[in-house]
């Protein structure tokens, strides 16, 4: 007798989501799936209005991050300006992003993640949230504050705004960086590189904690797609796409940004408002494929700075050969890229060129379809626009970092449920781990509503005829 | 009183300072979304006094939402006032109610919090929150793509000043 299993909804992600598992007669997992519940479509109410607006339009899709589809929408109306932006604009552009990730990737760590790795799955849930944390390490949580606080006052600085800012404008930026500033977010970076390295020390004696869970937790073959420099390096604002398959084979390589719908197609389901983006040569759902620190990491040949070199090598460790496969080590990654991503703007700012008051190409369109993708905390972002004549967008396909992920999400979960999920009986660490699976991408489905720790959460096991066999409530 | 007329583009978030931000003792914080009609007046009324004279040493800060990073700056505080708009309550009416830390007032949102859950922050992380206070106004519509106040909403904004200069000029927590 086959039966069902929701987890509804999946907690500590940004978005509203659920999970359902299906049984099989003697309890084992037949399928799993990650369920995207929320209609928006951005794409179709942008149609008709002037590229210009873009930006501002496309950063609505998220309070997290903004500044990623800030940064995406204007390199696409650079594309359509047909203009190369001056060399200090787009160093300013990769300072906000590196901010933008530093502050992401913080708020992921400290604050949706920590609650598990610190406290473990089995924990009462009523302890297992942010508070549990400080409680059990102040210290920690205070660090993930403060490095939080960085990245966005980075972001303030040079866009006037923390959340949607309106400096990054196509061609540039709107206004140049001065002394003052530049000192001031240099300031910060000393503390914020000895938060992370710190935060990085601390979590490498947490990992042989994980082995059980770093070998269920999506460890099953993928691609890994992501930017990395025209040489080969770490890669967030530009460059050229990279795909490696799970033995560490390149398979693709230099391929220009611009040329994403020659590499990636996209499919639909009907049980999910999430697209299942996938690898055109291998077919759908053959073409499963993973974007994101994870994915960063197993691509560069090296970070490029000097500390996250050396924690680029010790992540490599983790798996004897090939790309690091286990998505729990996504968590890994991400605070190597935070390392990466302060050592990488203190650079940028000591650049001779940094204070430069030459920001802005100005053009009006020139072509009638733009391109533009960058890294976001996340994964790969991709804006793609299409214009008439008067400027008016008259179609627009944006890929997700999250949605890249959506295949990788959903093998990962039916892995873990494989490996955990006793459907005779239902225990709440048992469910958490396939939760935490999921929080491993850190998914950010939407801006709209953002699901939280401490939201009511119910679990049913029914049978085929909907019977209730077992029921778990979290208050 | 008609609808208060307001530009998108107002800069919400720029902090606005009164004397030396690292000495700074009373922090007002004015929050709401600055494209939903009615909430917005938190922000608005931020900016209105930060625009006029204040005591040394106050901080105002215009926001959308309330962020994990704003538990260092609670901490720092001696006193904070929260302006809000609220969903009870008459159109217009304002409130002044203290606040407690309250590690239940939990966000159900991963982005944004409680001010009574921030203050729990601020007590366990730094063991010490200030004296608080939230003057609200209850707000009449709350629309999406709405960039005006409603008239009952706009004008209370006077009256939301004058709760939030009272209780910064006054005399310091004890």
């Amino acid at each position: 007798m086959s039966r069902t299993v929701t987890i509804d909804p999946v907690t500590r992600i940004e978005g509203h989501a659920r999970i359902t598992l299906e049984l099989g007669d003697a309890g084992e997992v037949r399928d799993a799936r990650f369920h995207l519940t929320q209609f928006r479509g951005f794409e179709k109410f942008c149609e008709g209005r002037p590229y210009r607006e873009m930006p501002a339009l496309t950063a609505r899709t998220c309070g997290i991050c903004p500044v990623s589809h800030i940064l995406a929408s204007n390199k696409a109306c650079d594309h359509l300006l047909s203009v190369t932006i001056p060399p200090t604009a787009e160093k300013l552009r990769r300072v906000m992003n590196l901010a933008q990730l530093t502050q992401s990737h913080a708020l992921s760590f400290f604050h949706l993640s920590s609650p598990d790795l610190l406290l473990g799955w089995d924990a009462d849930p009523a302890n297992r949230n942010v508070f549990g944390v400080m409680r059990q390490d102040p210290s920690l949580a205070r660090d993930g504050i403060r490095l939080r606080q960085i990245g966005q006052t980075i972001i303030e600085m040079l866009g006037g705004k923390k959340i949607h800012p309106t400096w990054v404008v196509p061609g540039g930026v709107s206004e140049p960086l001065d002394t003052v500033k530049r000192d001031a977010i240099l300031a910060l970076l000393p503390e914020g590189l000895e938060i992370a390295k710190r935060t990085y020390a601390f979590y490498k004696t947490l990992v042989p904690r994980f082995v059980d869970e770093a070998r269920h937790f999506g460890t099953r073959p993928t691609l890994f797609l992501s930017l990395v420099s025209p040489s080969g390096h770490l890669e967030h604002y530009d460059g050229v796409l990279r795909l490696k398959d799970a033995n560490g084979r390149i398979v693709e390589d230099g391929v220009p940004a611009i040329d994403y719908a020659r590499l990636i197609g996209e499919a639909a389901e009907d049980w999910s408002y999430m697209k299942f983006p996938y690898y055109k040569p291998l077919g759908y759902p053959g073409g499963i494929y993973r974007v994101g620190p994870l994915a960063r990491l197993n691509n560069a040949d090296t970070c490029g700075t000097p500390y996250a070199d050396v924690a680029l090598a010790e992540f490599r460790m983790l798996q004897e050969r090939g790309p690091v496969a286990s998505s729990f080590h996504y968590h890994y990654a991400r605070l190597v890229e935070i390392i990466y991503a302060i050592e990488m703007m203190e650079r940028l700012l000591k650049e001779p060129d940094i204070l430069d008051a030459r920001v802005r190409a100005r053009a009006r369109s020139n072509r009638d379809e733009g391109i533009g993708v960058a890294e976001a905390p996340r994964g790969t972002l991709m804006h793609h626009y299409r214009i008439d004549d008067n400027g008016l967008i008259t179609w627009v396909n944006l890929i997700i970092a999250t949605g890249h992920n959506n295949l990788a999400m959903n093998q990962s979960i039916r892995q873990v449920a494989d490996a955990y999920v006793d459907g005779n009986r239902l225990q709440e660490g048992m469910l958490n781990r396939v939760e935490a699976v999921i929080r491993c991408y850190d998914p950010c489905l939407s801006c709209a509503s953002h699901a939280f720790g401490e939201m009511p959460l119910e679990v049913e096991l029914r049978d085929a005829s909907g019977r209730v066999l077992d029921r778990l409530r979290r208050p | 009183m008609g609808a208060m007329e307001r530009p998108a583009t107002v800069a919400r978030d720029s902090p606005a300072t009164h004397g030396a931000a690292s000495g700074a003792r009373t922090l007002v914080i004015g929050y709401g979304s600055p494209i939903r009609g009615d909430d917005a007046i938190g922000p608005l009324a931020a900016e209105a006094l930060a625009a006029g004279s204040l005591p040394w040493g106050s901080r105002v800060l215009a926001r959308h939402v309330l962020t994990a990073e704003l538990a260092e700056d609670l901490a720092a505080a001696d006193r904070v006032v929260f302006l809000d708009a609220c969903v009870d309550g008459e159109p217009g009416e304002v409130r002044v109610r203290e606040l407690a830390a309250d590690a239940s007032a939990v966000s159900t949102m991963a982005h944004f919090h409680d001010p009574r859950e921030l203050l729990a922050w601020c007590e366990t992380l730094y063991g010490r929150a200030p004296r608080a206070w939230l003057v609200s106004v209850a707000g009449r519509s709350f629309d999406y793509a709405s960039y005006r106040l409603s008239p009952p909403v706009a004008a209370a904004v006077a009256a939301m000043l004058g709760e939030a200069r009272r209780l910064i000029e006054g005399p310091p927590p004890p």
